[in-house]
């Protein structure tokens, strides 16, 4: 079963994209913040990862640009998602390889097809 | 002075001294020349006489003419017949020149001298020289014969007529002389009479020059003058106007180099004291013309660039490269342009040069230089980028309760919308996160118009007990927060005072959330008014988790939220404070915070109850 760590602040988003997510069987891990997401990163790797911008102690943009220094080798998906659509956050985003940006608000329909396209394709590359 | 005098007299009258002087120089000519015509008539007359009464002598024979020849000497006779004053002498000589006979005029002694004895001259005259006083005689001698030879001489000796005043000339000479002089005074008078408003209109004008009045210069006269007199005084009145138009003229060009000087002055003063630095750049791009804010805003001496071109006073290249456009461009390519730059050291500041190409006001097709201004455009800056994050802020904070609406919509229509739990849920949040949609829309627009200056507080009476009350009353019945303690404590009697009642209103009521939403369980909520001598204190209180220590200065801003998870666990935009503070500001009061992190919190506003009063007064 794929591991989907989703790093939101907002509790009524996670309820909803945990129950999407798992019916359409993910396993899905959360974080309140970038600070919780790093330390859940410690201890194992998902197979996605979906995250906020806005968020309290360390942003969305913060947690990416430190993974994307401190593991280089990151073979995990990063799914940004957020109301934040600046060109600047846009432009920070382009310069992370292997990193989607989505902007809310976001159907979990067309999340959950994004996420079965991506496996799919990791797939047939991983065969 | 006295010298001054004569001189004056000498020219007054130097005509009538002229003319004495003249006149006696006519008399002694006349008289001149009649003594010289009397000198030269009676040298003729005894040369006449002398001639003929020698030839006559000549004829008397030899013997008649010696001593005692006969009883009547012919040389006494003779002597006696001469009326004539300038006879001398006469005498016979024999051929040797001795005298033989003769007779003289008193005190005359003859010359001796030898008569010539060639025959032809033995008549003849000559001019003789007495030996003692130097007399000179003119004389007449003939040969006297005897028997057919020569026997002597007679000579006849006259005084040479000389040049002289005979007493009985004086008379007639005083006749003469007497007419000449009185003519003179006669002439001196004339011409004085005919010249004496030349003078008059001379010493007027003395005066006139001395008062230096020439304003009044006008002079009359009459007589052969008048007609001069009359075009002097035209030539006067013309000169006159003249003067005038000229002073006229240079009163205006003076007025008109005032003006213009004025004019530059004020020019010069206001680019002197522009906000912005000012630099104005010649045809050939150097400086030539310099505010004093390029030294504040460029740290560069205003003196020191002028007659330089900017990649000589200038080290920021973006600004050496965007004034090189202006240089030797033309018309056609020339156009105002700005472009922002950083000071290199200064980053946090940004500027703005602006070049103007100044065109020549008569000819736009020949550009004088460029006019270069620089602008500190860090407020503005920071402005837009308020500006922008605060656009971004609120897209942001619409957008967050919208996804969460859209996903339970999307939620409701999948499989989880069948079970009645998951729908009672998803109404609850929808209703609240309209509700927080609603109030966010509500507190961006207060706050909006607040801060353009558009909203119109409408001050009135407001009885601050009922204000209160109600507003508790509204936020403690609102269903959120049954295991709160509401505490209101208002005296009854509290001053009204003067507010926008729907602006406090706001302010209380997002205090009054805010002390419910961050409250912990079984807390309390307290609503206290207190009344002093000048202001009424109104303290809204609570028991919940406080504001951190680092908190406190920021809670006040836009958008801001403490990134605590306490705080972060709870719904809001961080607009309610910083509205709330712009509601009370407006009133002219203060709203301040106290606070103990984890024990609670407590806001006060402090308004005034003159400050209506004053502001009328005012």
């Amino acid at each position: 079963m794929k591991r989907i760590l989703m790093v939101e602040d907002e509790a009524h988003i996670v309820r909803l994209m945990t129950m999407a997510l798992e019916r359409a069987g993910y396993a899905v891990d959360s974080a309140g913040n970038g600070v919780e997401a790093l330390e859940y990163l410690q201890g194992q790797h998902p197979d996605v990862m979906i995250t906020d911008i806005d968020m309290p102690r360390m942003t969305g943009q913060e947690l990416c640009m430190q993974l994307n220094a401190e593991l280089p080798e990151r073979d995990f998906l990063i799914v940004v998602v957020t109301a934040r659509t600046e060109v600047e956050h846009r432009e920070w985003s382009r310069m992370i390889p292997n990193l989607e940006f989505l902007e809310k608000p976001v159907s979990m329909r067309k999340l959950v097809s994004r996420l079965d396209e991506h496996f799919a394709d990791t797939a047939v590359s991983g065969d | 002075m006295r010298t001054v005098k004569v001189s004056a007299i000498w020219r007054n009258e130097r005509l009538g001294l002229s003319m004495i002087a003249a006149s006696l120089l006519v008399i002694v000519l006349i008289v001149g020349l009649l003594f010289t015509y009397q000198q030269k008539s009676e040298t003729d007359h005894i040369r006449q006489q002398g001639v003929s009464l020698v030839r006559v002598l000549s004829s008397i024979p030899y013997q008649q003419m010696l001593p005692g020849a006969s009883r009547s000497d012919v040389l006494s006779l003779l002597q006696h017949s001469q009326a004539n004053r300038l006879f001398a002498y006469l005498a016979v000589v024999d051929p040797q020149g001795d005298p033989v006979n003769e007779v003289t005029a008193p005190g005359v002694i003859a010359p001796s001298a030898a008569v010539p004895s060639a025959p032809s001259s033995w008549l003849g005259e000559r001019t003789l020289v007495a030996d003692g006083d130097g007399q000179s005689f003119l004389e007449f001698h003939a040969p006297l014969l005897a028997a057919g030879s020569l026997a002597g001489y007679v000579r006849l000796g006259y005084f040479r007529p000389g040049i002289g005043l005979h007493s009985e000339q004086l008379p007639f000479l005083a006749t003469l002389a007497l007419p000449i002089f009185l003519l003179t005074p006669l002439f001196y008078f004339l011409i004085k009479h005919e010249i004496r408003p030349l003078r008059c209109a001379n010493e007027k004008l003395d005066t006139l020059i001395e008062q230096g009045d020439f304003a009044r210069c006008e002079i009359s006269a009459n007589g052969g003058f008048a007609d001069f007199v009359h075009r002097f005084n035209q030539f006067i009145d013309f000169t006159r106007n003249r003067i005038a138009q000229l002073e006229s003229e240079q009163a205006s060009l003076f007025t008109s180099a005032k003006l213009l000087s004025y004019r530059r002055d004020r020019v010069e003063t206001v680019l002197l004291s522009l906000p912005d630095a000012v630099v104005v750049l010649d045809e050939s791009g150097a400086a030539c013309m310099a505010n004093g804010r390029v030294s504040t805003l460029l740290g560069i001496d205003q003196d020191a660039i002028l007659g330089k071109k900017p990649g000589e006073w200038c080290d920021i290249p973006d600004v050496i490269e965007f004034l090189g456009n202006y240089e030797g461009k033309s018309v056609r390519g020339c156009q105002s342009e700005s472009v922002d730059f950083v000071p290199p050291d200064a980053p946090e500041k940004t500027l703005n040069v602006s070049a103007y190409p100044l065109f020549a006001p008569r000819d736009g097709a020949q550009i004088l230089g460029t006019l270069v201004a620089f602008r500190d455009t860090t407020a503005e800056h920071l402005a837009r980028r308020s500006s922008e994050n605060f656009v971004a802020h609120v897209a942001h904070e619409l957008k967050t309760p919208l996804n969460v609406l859209a996903m339970y919509s999307e939620a409701l229509h999948g499989e989880d919308g069948q079970t009645e739990a998951f729908r009672v849920e998803a109404t609850n949040v929808i209703h609240d996160e309209v509700e927080r949609m609603s109030m966010l829309i509500n507190n961006i627009l207060s706050i909006t118009k607040i801060e353009m200056g558009s909203l119109n507080v409408q001050r009135q009476r407001v009885k601050l007990h009922d204000l209160l009350k109600d507003a508790f009353e509204t936020v403690a019945r609102s269903g959120r927060s049954e295991d709160l303690d509401f505490q209101l404590d208002l005296p009854r009697d509290i001053s009204a005072v003067s507010v926008d009642k729907d602006l406090l209103r706001i302010a209380i009521n997002n205090l009054l959330t805010n002390a419910i939403k961050y409250n912990r369980p079984g807390g309390s909520v307290e609503l206290v008014a207190e009344e002093y001598d000048d202001t009424v204190r109104i303290i809204v209180r609570d028991t919940g988790i406080g504001i951190a220590p680092e908190d406190r200065d920021k809670i006040f801003k836009k958008f801001y939220r403490s990134d605590k998870e306490a705080v972060r666990n709870k719904s809001g935009h961080g607009l309610g404070l910083a509205l709330a503070r712009e509601i009370i500001q407006l009133h002219h009061g203060t709203l301040s915070a106290n606070s103990v992190p984890d024990q609670g919190t407590e806001f006060v506003i402090e308004l005034s109850k003159n400050a209506d009063l004053l502001k009328q007064a005012v």
